[in-house]
């Protein structure tokens, strides 16, 4: 009797709940992957701006607006008076606009939804990349298609590690690229 | 032996304490009770919450669970914040630079600001300023940290009370009016005035009130140095030396290397002949001095001798070298007063046989110069000796030290407190000055304060002067403020504001502007900028045949934070009438208590600066106090050692501190610094020191910083000093000359390198490497260090703690040795106490291409880059200190804390100072260990530079924060890899060598052996 009963114990429940207990994490692990990396985050802004309008449809250069991403560490969201270089004149009875607008005269600025974040740990350079030829789409996603930007690619250090181990995998639009540095300060000072 | 131990007189093996041993019954009855009676007696029951422990579990883990899971959007990653309009000049992730001009001391250095975004993070010297040459003092460094203090005033107060500007304005300016019309005396105590429209304004205010007197103090200051130019040679401006031309420098107790006068550019001067790059011609340095200095722990021969010697020293030099010759014509009756002196200075004599040698055989291209804390006379016969050797050529009259106006003589002080006391003072007005700490206590200054209706204090932050005061009005920041400053002939330099006020401040010049027009709704901003640019059209314009319009010379002025013009002050022939009524009247029979100013709190203005407090002492390593420093056989003499308290007595004032037992001082001279012990000046620096002030007296005989009517006891007591380095090592036979056995110093004389210039290099072991060589293809960085140029001035140290948010940790962190400097400053000494010869070094992280710190990380927190890097992930670290444990240098820092919390209750952890920080750098959380990285934040931007513009990143692109701020150039960083790099070069110099290179880690600092000039026969 009492053999039985620790046979069972030991041959099919701890086993059994050991399976599940594994599977469940594995499963969990893998499909909460995205999210955790932030795959998919699509905050809601406080105005409606369209990438795929400005981008897209009318093909404004990504620099642009992003003045700052060939020249320094971030690739800066526009300030307001960016936007009213086109806007004191365009669409101006738009409700979007209108708030636009109404921030601009207030001088107030925009707080916008931070979607991609590398820690502050990382020191991550828009110009190094961008100057040496590598397309904002390659982390970014295809922008000028997006009506609200999302995340599309993870921003973990083994994307990062990645894309420098086999630039040529990951962005076979560059005919010469380097391996991108793999030491830690590279990104970590 | 068992029945041994049973005995009753049987003797314990092990005791805890002599009761113990004794078996004490108290010591039993503990032992027997094993909680003491009483331990729990003030348990009530009742009086405990009825909420079970169990309860309070179950609730507390439900609630945190429940809080987690409800209100946390963990996807959110905050918001992105952009300007409304973004100022053109502003690029996000980018540095701005303005060049200032820095009021930390009268010298008006010439300042580069970095902001970022809006903020000053740094200051370093300006370039293009033709006195400083891009560097600054430790002092200038740390200044940016006072513009983030706190506990810097935040709005005008009166009696205590928050007020207002407009009302404080009101209620000033008829007190300013009641005195002119009943003709009461206006009193304005000011610092060192070095602006030149300030002294325009101080006239605009004079002819608004006509009784208006004005009072210039400084605690230490070239005074005496002025008075006995004026004295010589009827100027009260005085021509700059040209230390870069001498030969022969014998100083006299000045330490011109080390904080007095226009110091940056005299060790820049200095350095120039300390060459050893291509050919060796050196100067020769003699200092005659009571302390240990920066200038003499240089010196190829220091002779000591007390302070109050020196008229005697100076005069039996004279005799001497008249008996060759002289260079003016000497009466007899100067002649007879030069040999009037005698008697046995009890100094070394060969050394003084060497410097007559070298004086007399250097006539003309020799100099020597006394220091501001010695007497008007001294001066006075240094005047003469210079004169009579012909050394008047090195004199640099288009540099001269001018002066706005006279230093207020210790007579027209003691007027100013009868006025005061006789309510015959209106209005007194402390333009940033302090007199209640910095004028000595037998002025009667405090008290005769208090007679004083209206008294005005327009400060910073509070001190003993404004906390007496009716009114104390906060005044911008250097960094906040507009000025310009003209303290040497053919420079004058502006100031610009590069933050607009934090606090609700105003610039001290602006306020007394709204008191002129006597209406405080005059008031705007931009007052004073208005004022200074027309006075800048006005005189400055002028100054220069310009080609361009006022106001674009006006913007182009203000870019290059300075203009150059011709001037030349006028040169006289000197007066024999002021020797003649020189006086020997100091007569040295006991102690001589020797006063100068501290290397990093000035006059105790700096006293609420972590970072200036934390710097070691360039000498004896101290942070956190001053002491006072005597020489080893007078604390065998008073039977005192380090840490002991002694009083010393003077007319009836007394001071207790502890004692420093400094090798190499005079041997009755005790020497304490100034400026500390400050009572109102913040939490920092509340009480830090002694204020020795209080053994200074207006009545002094020759001068106000050496009193030799002194007497010393031992008192009991103890202070703990604390230092950074062990002070015992002279004494203790085992590690003595250590540094030389282990060839961490090496060393030679300048003779032995003409003769051999490999002599370094003879007895080189050949060392094995078990492991691979790593090949370094691109750029390879390393830095090399300039033993000959290095003075130990801080500068760096001060350089890299802002450029790498370092924070302060505070005295009782520094005792337990958990400073977090990056870099230090090692001082061995060598040969014996009495005269010690003292060898700095520079120790930092020596990247080494075999690091052992590397091979025992567990985690691989710190390893190498391809550059050559010593790389420390402070992400990845667990806080083992294996490295720290296996580094040979330690110069590896753990935070045992979160140091920003855990110093002084959070004092710099607010969202003010916060904004000191340097973005690029990670501010360190506790538990990590850090240390140099070779300013890796300026190599990856210099980088990224190189990228944007399509070209190779070449060393010379980088330079690290200690680097630009070594004022003579002694640390060189670059491309060792590269050739042609100056780096490459001086590896592969003769004097080139790296500490414990026989470890076989191949560190990449190389440091460059210094050479001493002393004379070839004694090799």
């Amino acid at each position: 009797m009492k053999k039985t009963v620790l046979d069972y114990a030991l041959k099919i429940r701890l086993p059994l709940t050991l399976f599940v207990i594994a599977t469940t994490f594995v499963l969990t692990y893998y499909i909460s992957r995205p999210e955790r990396d932030g795959i998919g985050y699509a905050p809601e802004q406080p105005i409606k701006f369209s990438h795929k309008l400005h981008a897209g449809a009318m093909a404004i250069d990504c620099q642009y607006c992003h003045t700052d991403v060939a020249k320094g560490r971030h690739a800066t969201i526009p300030s307001v008076n960016v936007c009213m270089n086109c806007h004191s004149v365009a669409r101006k009875d738009k409700p979007e606009i209108i708030k636009l607008t109404q921030y601009y005269e207030e001088g107030k600025p925009i707080l916008w939804k931070r979607i991609h974040k590398v820690p502050d740990y990382a020191y991550f350079n828009h110009s190094v990349h961008v100057n040496k030829g590598i397309d904002c789409a390659s982390c970014h996603g295809d922008l000028k298609e997006m009506e609200v930007v999302s995340q599309v690619r993870q921003f973990t250090m083994n994307a990062c590690l990645d894309c420098h181990r086999e630039p040529h995998k990951n962005l076979p639009y560059l005919e010469k690229v380097n391996i991108g540095p793999e030491n830690c300060a590279a990104c970590h000072r | 032996m068992n029945d041994n131990r049973n005995s009753n007189d049987m003797k314990k093996d092990f005791w805890k304490s002599i009761k113990d041993y004794n078996d004490d019954p108290e010591v039993l009855e503990v032992k027997a009770n094993e909680f003491m009676e009483g331990v729990t007696d003030d348990f009530d029951e009742s009086k405990l919450s009825g909420i079970s422990r169990r309860k309070f579990i179950a609730l507390l883990s439900a609630s945190t669970a429940f809080a987690a899971t409800a209100c946390t959007d963990y996807r959110d990653k905050g918001e992105i914040v952009p300007y409304n309009k973004r100022p053109e000049e502003i690029l996000t992730g980018k540095a701005n630079y303005y060049a200032s001009t820095c009021t930390g001391c009268s010298q008006s250095c010439g300042i580069l600001v970095k902001t970022r975004e809006g903020r000053p993070i740094k200051i370093d010297g300006n370039p293009d300023h033709p006195i400083n040459n891009g560097k600054t003092c430790a002092k200038g460094q740390a200044s940016i940290l006072n513009l983030y203090d706190p506990e810097r005033l935040k709005y005008p107060m009166i009696q205590g009370r928050r007020s207002d500007w407009k009302n404080v304005d009101q209620e000033i300016i008829s007190q300013l009016n009641d005195s002119k019309k009943l003709n009461k005396e206006i009193s304005i105590v000011t610092g060192t005035l070095v602006s030149p429209a300030m002294k325009k304004l101080f006239d605009d205010f004079t002819s608004q009130y006509p009784n208006t007197k004005v009072y210039q103090i400084g605690l230490v200051s070239d005074q005496i140095r002025r008075e006995a130019w004026l004295e010589s040679y009827g100027s009260y401006d005085y021509p700059a030396i040209k230390f870069e031309e001498a030969t022969i420098i014998l100083s006299l107790d000045s330490d011109f290397l080390g904080n007095e006068g226009s110091f940056i550019e005299n060790m820049q001067k200095y350095t120039k002949k300390r060459e050893v790059i291509d050919k060796v011609s050196f100067n020769r340095l003699y200092v005659a001095e009571g302390r240990m200095s920066v200038t003499g722990a240089m010196a190829d021969y220091r002779i000591s001798i007390s302070p109050d010697l020196q008229y005697q020293f100076v005069l039996m030099l004279m005799g001497e070298l008249i008996k060759s010759g002289s260079a003016i014509n000497l009466s007899n009756d100067i002649l007879s007063k030069i040999n009037s002196v005698s008697g046995d200075l009890k100094i070394d004599k060969t050394k003084v046989a060497h410097l007559l040698k070298d004086l007399n055989s250097n006539r003309g291209k020799s100099i020597i110069y006394a220091g501001d804390t010695l007497s008007n006379d001294v001066h006075v016969a240094v005047n003469l000796l210079n004169e009579i050797l012909g050394n008047t050529t090195l004199y640099d009259y288009s540099s001269s030290f001018k002066s706005l106006m006279h230093y207020a003589k210790a007579e027209e002080l003691s007027q100013l407190v009868d006025s005061m006391n006789n309510d015959k003072v209106g209005v007194v007005i402390h333009l940033d000055s302090n007199p209640v700490f910095t004028l000595p206590a037998d002025f009667g200054y405090e008290s005769a304060l208090k007679k004083v209706t209206a008294t005005i204090s327009l400060t910073e932050a509070v001190n003993e002067t404004s906390t007496l005061c009716k009114y104390a009005l906060p005044i911008n920041n250097q960094l906040e403020s507009w000025g310009d400053a003209n303290y040497r002939s053919s420079v004058y330099s502006l100031q610009q504001p590069v933050i607009a006020p934090i606090f609700d401040t105003r610039q001290k010049e602006a306020v007394m502007l709204t008191w002129i027009s006597g209406e405080p709704s005059t008031y705007k901003d931009d007052v004073y900028h208005k004022y200074l640019m027309s006075y800048f059209n006005n005189s400055a314009y002028s100054k220069r045949n310009r080609l361009s319009d006022e106001k674009s010379f006006w913007y182009s002025a203000l870019h290059d934070g300075v203009i150059s013009y011709e001037e030349e002050i006028q040169r006289s022939s000197f007066r024999l009438n002021s020797f003649i009524n020189t006086k020997q009247d100091f007569q040295s029979n006991g102690y001589t208590v020797h006063l100068t100013e501290s290397y990093f709190v000035g006059d105790g203005r700096f006293a609420n600066n972590g970072w200036l407090h934390e710097v070691p002492h360039p000498i004896n390593k101290i942070t956190w106090d001053n002491y006072a420093s005597i020489s080893p056989a007078l604390a065998k003499e008073l039977n005192v050692e380090m840490n002991d308290l002694i009083e010393i007595s003077s007319e009836g004032k007394t001071l207790t501190l502890p004692v420093l037992v400094q090798p190499g001082m005079a041997d009755k001279t005790i020497n304490i610094e100034l400026g500390y012990g400050r009572t109102v000046v913040g939490d920092v620096g509340n009480n830090v020191g002694f204020n020795a002030i209080g053994l200074m007296t207006k009545n002094y005989s020759s001068s106000p910083f050496v009193n030799n009517n002194v007497s010393i006891s031992k008192v009991n007591g103890k202070h703990k000093l604390v230092s950074t380095q062990e002070h015992h090592s002279l004494d203790d036979t085992f590690v003595k000359d250590f540094h030389r056995i282990r060839k961490i110093i090496q060393e030679g004389t300048v003779e032995e390198y003409n003769n051999d210039p490999h002599f370094l290099h003879h007895e080189k072991h050949e060392v094995f490497g078990i492991t691979r060589e790593h090949k370094y293809t691109g750029v390879k960085w390393a830095m090399s260090i300039d033993l000959n140029k290095c003075t130990s001035c801080t500068a760096c140290i001060t350089s890299c703690n802002v450029e790498n948010n370092i924070p302060v940790v505070g005295k009782d962190q520094v005792e337990r040795g958990r400073e977090m400097h990056w870099m230090r400053l090692d001082r061995y000494y060598s040969g014996t106490p009495e005269d010690p010869i003292i060898s700095n070094q520079p120790m930092l992280c020596q990247h080494c291409d075999n690091a052992p710190c590397e091979n025992v990380c567990p985690v691989n927190a710190t390893n190498h880059s391809p550059d050559g890097l010593n790389q420390m992930a402070y992400n990845r670290c667990v806080g083992t200190r294996y490295c720290s444990n296996n580094c040979p240098y330690k110069v590896r820092r753990y935070n045992f804390f979160d140091f920003r919390d855990h110093f002084e209750d959070e004092y710099y952890q607010n969202n003010l100072t916060a904004l000191i920080n340097n973005p690029e750098v990670t501010v360190r959380s506790r538990g990590v260990m850090e240390k140099c990285t070779f300013c890796v934040q300026r190599i990856m931007e210099a980088r990224s530079d190189a990228i944007a513009e399509g070209r190779e990143l070449k060393g010379a692109d980088v330079v690290t924060a200690c680097q630009q701020a070594c004022p003579t150039n002694a640390i060189v960083f670059g491309d060792a890899n590269d050739p042609e790099s100056r780096i490459s070069k001086l590896r592969k110099h003769n004097l080139a060598y790296h500490v414990l290179e026989e470890l076989n880690i191949k560190p990449n600092v190389t440091y460059i052996a210094k050479l001493r000039n002393t004379h070839p026969e004694e090799n």
